[in-house]
């Protein structure tokens, strides 16, 4: 479960604040498949930040699994994030001077996990995005479709409770976008994953459980359960 | 995948980068060995080539000055003084003007008693002492002009009006260093000398004393004996000769050293701005690995370590060189066949030099990759993914 209790978050831009959230109240049962839409400067990017704990609201509370995330300080933050959250990005952000396995093993460094354990949970989480042959490929020699891919193999190799993305299909062609998105599904049914996405994308509402709606900082279409 | 595997991955990311980087430190940690070389070297020559019980006495004017020969016999009556000999610099030169090397008219019926520890090839001090015009050469010399014993050699006086010619009846084996030098008999340049003026003064005057606390002593007395008298002297021991003769280079040495710790200074800035010019093209990435939960130490230290790791490969390569190098060119000069590398050729890079260039690399790995790991570990993850997208 996911709590946002009367958050608001400004940012300041030059000389003037901006109101990136204002009074935002929500929650996200366990196990969904949340989109959050919106024109850009809604808000969404700011309330995804705050839920993966990479952001802290001005007022407010944000509480996931329990755990009220205003109380870690900044390192107690980052442990939390390894152990909990997954993110995937637009622009995937992979390290392109590692292979596709050894980016998703990357979290893993963070585990006490030993080396060969963290080699076969990356080559597990790797073949459950259909990317098993291309274990040892750089970035570079990857399409779009599948560094995202890799990407979401490196969101889920730590097997967080929560998985964020930020515009996963924001960067691929129509045909990768549909597969980005059936495979955020799947692992959101099998794997019983919170997954919370920003999209400007339409098709992606057809996947989801439920869209949340931002609008200037403020929440669209409610503060119910979706 | 492990931390070492990314360090070095990293590292890789620009190769020609990472290699100039490597490479400027290298050459930097080199100069620092070979001019921490300098000093300890002179250190180490006056440690095993002086005599503590050997005494120089010269003009108090300069040693470019003569002494009157008659004080050669004052001294012999000191007490303690168990040998004396004399050095008068002749400045002849070998065929050409470039072949100028140090040449002394000496007493040869003494030297064993003023230079004990020397060796010389078998029968060598009984021949100069029975050859008129017979000379001791020293090993390099020999080498570098390609000399044999037997062999009659001629030296054109360059302060003297007489060009001598000597038979080589002997080798001076250095004890330590170089011997470039050549003796021969005073008596055999006083009849060179004849009827062209006479020659009465000595250039220079050794003492041996018996026991090394009897040498302050006979220092005073040759000081004393000669207070007032037609020309001062100055006595002193043999190290403190070199050491006076040396200081000479010391303004010079200081000079190279400012100028190796400038450099490293250089290298420094240089370095840490390909630090800083890495960690900024990485800020995404950086950013990621915050938002993936690594913390802040674990991303400082993976950036400090690539800057360590690059110096420290430069130090270990530049001392590594200035080892091989400083050795290669001893062991060429102990040739006699690269006379042009002069003094260069008598420098042993000791362990201890080594490990402070290694530990200079160290510390510019340190000192140029601190701010910017310092400011890459510190970044706000928010902030730069706003950057990124």
């Amino acid at each position: 479960m996911i709590e946002v209790r009367d958050v608001s978050r400004l940012y300041r831009r030059g000389v003037d604040l901006v109101h990136a959230l204002e009074h935002v109240t929500l929650r996200i049962p366990e196990g969904r498949f949340v989109a959050l839409m919106g024109p850009s400067g809604s808000g969404k990017s700011t309330l995804l930040n705050l839920l993966a704990g990479l952001d802290r609201p001005d007022t407010g509370e944000v509480i996931v699994a329990g755990q009220p995330l205003a109380g870690l300080d900044e390192d107690a933050l980052a442990a939390w994030r390894a152990r909990h959250v997954g993110l995937v990005f637009q622009f995937y952000n992979l390290i392109p001077v590692l292979s596709a396995i050894e980016n998703v093993e990357l979290p893993l460094l963070l585990t006490d996990l030993p080396r060969a354990e963290r080699r076969r949970r990356a080559e597990i989480a790797l073949r459950a995005v259909s990317l098993a042959s291309r274990l040892d490929h750089r970035p570079q020699q990857l399409s779009g479709g599948e560094q995202q891919r890799v990407a979401i193999a490196r969101a889920i190799v730590t097997d967080p409770d929560l998985l964020v993305a930020d515009e996963p299909t924001g960067d691929l062609d129509a045909k990768s976008a549909v597969e980005v998105l059936t495979l955020l599904r799947e692992l959101n049914r099998a794997f019983e994953k919170t997954v919370v996405m920003v999209t400007h994308d339409p098709r992606a509402e057809r996947f989801v459980d439920a869209v949340i709606r931002l609008d200037k900082g403020v929440l669209v279409n409610g503060a119910g359960a979706p | 995948m492990t931390w070492p595997r990314l360090v070095v991955r990293n590292l890789f990311r620009r190769p020609w980068r990472t290699g100039f980087t490597t490479l400027s430190i290298t050459l930097s940690i080199f100069l620092v060995c070979a001019v921490l070389t300098l000093p300890s070297a002179l250190d180490a020559l006056l440690e095993h080539a002086a005599s503590n019980v050997r005494i120089n006495v010269h003009h108090k004017a300069g040693m470019t000055y003569w002494l009157p020969f008659a004080f050669v016999n004052k001294m012999r009556s000191i007490p303690g003084v168990v040998g004396i000999n004399h050095y008068s610099w002749f400045g002849g030169i070998y065929d050409e003007p470039k072949n100028l090397f140090p040449n002394f008219a000496v007493d040869p019926e003494t030297v064993a008693d003023v230079w004990p520890e020397y060796r010389f090839s078998p029968g060598a001090l009984a021949a100069f002492r029975a050859t008129r015009n017979g000379a001791l050469v020293g090993e390099q010399t020999m080498q570098k002009f390609g000399w044999r014993i037997g062999q009659e050699i001629t030296l054109r006086g360059t302060i003297f009006p007489v060009d001598l010619t000597f038979k080589i009846v002997g080798i001076i084996y250095p004890r330590f260093g170089s011997a470039q030098i050549l003796w021969f008999s005073r008596k055999y340049l006083e009849e060179a000398m004849e009827g062209r003026g006479s020659f009465g003064n000595v250039g220079m005057i050794w003492l041996r004393a018996d026991r090394p606390e009897h040498v302050d002593a006979i220092m005073q007395r040759v000081d004393d004996l000669f207070r007032n008298s037609e020309a001062e002297v100055a006595a002193e021991t043999e190290k403190s000769f070199f050491a006076s003769f040396f200081s000479s280079f010391k303004g010079f040495i200081r000079v190279i050293l400012i100028v190796g710790f400038l450099v490293v200074g250089a290298v420094v800035l240089i370095a840490a701005n390909t630090s800083a010019m890495s960690v900024r093209e990485r800020i995404p990435e950086i950013a990621v690995l915050k938002s993936l939960g690594f913390r802040r130490r674990p991303i400082l230290l993976a950036l400090m370590a690539e800057s360590t790791l690059i110096a420290l490969t430069g130090g270990l390569a530049g001392a590594g060189g200035a080892w091989v190098i400083l050795g290669a060119l001893r062991a060429a000069g102990k040739t006699g066949n690269m006379p042009f590398l002069g003094p260069l050729a008598s420098f042993t890079m000791s362990p201890a030099v080594a490990a402070e260039g290694v530990a200079v690399a160290v510390t510019v790995g340190l000192l140029a990759g601190i701010v910017p790991a310092w400011n890459g570990a510190r970044l706000n993850v928010v902030d730069a993914l706003r950057r990124l997208f």
